[in-house]
């Protein structure tokens, strides 16, 4: 084998992607040839400078991915749930025109009046639609509430009737119980009541040693629109300051979180653990920050790194 | 450089029947079983479209699109290949358009015009914490431009081909199979990207 066809195989080589027969010739000749060893290397120092360059997914985007995904997933079934509904309208219709005998010709007037008195029926008769599956022995029903939302003549004489249901479960069970820890981090992510956000957060702030949970509280602190869900889920990320992950969202914090408060809480909690990789952040944040009491934080913490307050 | 040809996901749904038991019961209308077998793939499908795409936000959307297509179509899922091949091939196509519209509209993925200059907002804050050694960051700035510019250098095949062998570390026979094309052909596909890119990180390697 010449140095022209090595140096063509060397990236397939380099990958192990070569028949062994092909590998043994290859090595045969490098063995004797430096150019050729020389390329190899240049091969491998490209693997190393493209392998520096992979890019980890920024924390908390894999639970969001998940959240959203099962959500739209949710969102999808729902018209399976619509069309189940719809096909046992017939049945109950089929079974009114029995019981009203003639009155039925006045359909329309009697269809509006049955249609208060279906609700409930047809409600029980939608509640066979699959569900997802309750935390075993923890849940409790209570009624279903529906709501009509449209209501559609056919030229037949028939109606259709889109019901909107809400169910409400009770689901109680130990934090340490999988399920209740996924309502709990998906209800922490719900972006209409920052109540209940407040609730999940506080509950979960402790449980930090689980990814997940840690992703979601590193998520809030970053994202969170509601500075009191943000500071409870700062408290929970207390213990793992010192860790890369939760640091870089508390540089993130500092650089742009618009809240003091929270603010005061993340330089606490970065300037507990002083850490040299963060001097150039801070002394960066020092000239921009225009808080007084997180500014003083960081130029003590300059100070104990025996780094200068300003950059030069 | 990463995992076994499987992929990740084989560590984490050990034996095989258990995976395809899983996928019976998505067939059957099993929501938490597609959950299940969402999150034995769903962390490589998300590196997969991260490195791929080099945007946190197209990232997210590849992996929407990517499991709500699994979802709706696993009714389908007829067992003659393996469920890696087939997600991946849906993940590969739906980050093969993305690719080529944005060669289309010549977007620059993470990189960001700013007052400064041009800056990777995925290392926003790696670049803060680099300010204490100048010539460091100089210098690592200079690599990351040079390698996102060999990247963008190669055609949307030939970055797929180079993703999934050198960080998701599948064979390229495997490879082959997902894109649709011949153990020959991904071969191709990886040298033309090796050597495009020693090429324009000539001074650096």
């Amino acid at each position: 084998m010449n140095c022209e066809k090595v140096a063509k195989a060397i990236p397939l080589y380099f990958y192990g992607e070569l028949p062994l027969a092909e590998e043994e010739q290859i090595e045969d000749h490098l063995e004797g040839c430096a150019p050729c060893r020389a390329e190899l290397e240049r091969q491998k120092a490209l693997a190393q400078v493209l392998d520096r360059r992979e890019l980890e997914p920024p924390v908390g985007l894999l639970a969001e991915c998940r959240h959203d995904l099962m959500r739209a997933v949710y969102r999808e079934e729902a018209p399976a749930r619509e069309r189940s509904a719809a096909r046992a309208w017939p049945m109950l219709q089929e079974g009114f025109r029995a019981l009203l005998g003639p009155v039925w010709r006045w359909r329309t007037p009697v269809a509006g009046a049955a249609l208060l008195a279906l609700g409930f029926v047809a409600a029980r008769l939608t509640q066979q639609a699959p569900m997802a599956a309750l935390p075993a022995g923890v849940a409790s029903e209570t009624p279903v509430l529906s709501m009509v939302r449209a209501v559609q003549p056919e030229a037949s004489g028939k109606v259709q009737i889109a019901v909107d249901e809400t169910r409400r479960r009770i689901v109680s069970g130990s934090l340490q119980d999988r399920q209740i820890q996924r309502l709990l981090l998906a209800a922490a992510r719900d972006e209409s009541n920052p109540g209940v956000r407040v609730e999940s957060v506080d509950l979960l702030k402790d449980q930090a040693l689980s990814r997940e949970v840690r992703g979601m509280l590193l998520y809030a602190v970053a994202r969170d629109p509601n500075p009191g869900v943000r500071l409870k889920a700062l408290e929970g990320l207390k213990p793992y300051a010192a860790e890369p992950d939760v640091r870089k969202v508390l540089a993130q914090v500092l650089l742009k979180d618009d809240n003091p408060g929270v603010r005061i809480q993340a330089i606490d909690m970065l300037t507990a653990k002083p850490d040299d990789s963060m001097v150039g952040v801070l002394q960066h944040l020092v000239q921009k920050e225009n808080n007084s009491y997180v500014r003083r934080r960081i130029e003590q913490a300059l100070e104990t790194m025996n780094a200068s307050v300003g950059t030069f | 450089m990463a995992q076994d040809a499987t992929g990740a996901a084989g560590a984490r749904l050990s034996p095989k029947s258990d995976e395809a038991g899983l996928i019976r019961a998505v067939q059957r209308g099993d929501q938490d079983a597609f959950e299940q077998l969402v999150r034995a793939y769903d962390q490589s499908v998300l590196r997969l479209a991260m490195n791929l795409l080099r945007s946190a936000e197209d990232a997210r959307d590849v992996y929407q699109e990517a499991f709500l297509r699994v979802y709706r179509n696993i009714h389908s899922f007829r067992f003659d290949c393996s469920f890696h091949t087939w997600l991946y091939r849906i993940v590969t196509n739906i980050c093969l358009d993305c690719l080529r519209k944005r060669k289309v509209r010549k977007e620059e993925g993470t990189v960001v015009e700013t007052s400064e200059g041009p800056v990777d907002r995925i290392n926003e804050f790696e670049e803060e914490s680099a300010h204490a050694d100048p010539e460091r960051e100089l210098f690592n700035r200079q690599l990351s431009q040079r390698i996102e510019g060999a990247l963008r250098d190669l055609t949307p095949r030939e970055r797929t081909v180079f993703e999934l062998r050198h960080y998701q570390g599948l064979r390229l026979r495997h490879i082959g199979e997902i894109l649709g094309t011949s153990e020959e052909a991904a071969k191709n596909c990886l040298f033309r990207a090796t050597q495009k890119m020693r090429i324009v990180l000539g001074d650096f390697v």
